[in-house]
């Protein structure tokens, strides 16, 4: 699965441990996430597309 | 999610990450304590031998349930990496134990192999493959 979670979140100026704390996930999570070597949960991917304030198919696609 | 949420299951996973800890030493010590207790501390009083066993079984049933309360509270990829990890021990404990009584059975091997060598193995196996599993998702 391919997302754009590294976009929206260097548009916010974030790091990566920044956007792992205000989702509650370890800063490696998000990294594996943004390399598309882990799929996240349906709760997780909910969390980063309401933070993003975007609807969840605009965050994440399929491959 | 709130940020007070987000601190909160940290909190709470630091917490259990602890009690983990706690559990796994009071396993080893009533562990060490049923093993070695009969010959050095009680001189092989069947009671006292069986209370060490009993004990050992019941702090064994609270680190398991510690364990499983670990998992489901750590992040999600570290929950991935160690079910993966805990996948290949069993696999590696399963095959290589069965290995091991055919070829017993066979009187192939010319020396026992202990259970505590074993248990050692299967540590070993589980602590590669968590390793392996954080290079993985690196």
């Amino acid at each position: 699965m391919r997302n754009r979670l590294k976009e929206l979140r260097t548009e916010r100026s974030w790091t990566q441990a920044d956007l792992a704390q205000r989702v509650g996930v370890s800063r490696q999570t998000i990294n594996a996430i943004e390399k598309g070597k882990f799929d996240p949960s349906l709760p997780l991917a909910f969390r980063l597309a309401r933070l993003f304030e975007s609807k969840i198919e605009e965050v994440f696609f399929a491959d | 999610m709130t940020a007070d949420d987000t601190v909160g299951s940290l909190r709470e996973a630091a917490k259990m990450t602890g009690q983990l800890a706690l559990w796994t030493v009071a396993w080893v010590a009533t562990l060490a304590l049923a093993r070695f207790g009969p010959a050095h501390l009680w001189d092989f009083k069947v009671t006292a031998s069986w209370v060490a066993v009993a004990a050992n079984l019941a702090v064994g049933v609270g680190w398991i349930v510690a364990h499983a309360r670990y998992i489901r509270k750590i992040d999600e990829l570290q929950r991935k990496i160690m079910q993966d990890a805990l996948a290949v021990t069993l696999g590696v404990g399963w095959v290589g134990g069965l290995a091991y009584v055919a070829t017993d059975a066979a009187d192939l091997i010319a020396n026992e192999v202990s259970i505590g060598t074993f248990a050692a193995s299967l540590a070993v196996v589980y602590m590669v493959a968590i390793v392996v599993g954080h290079f993985r998702y690196r």
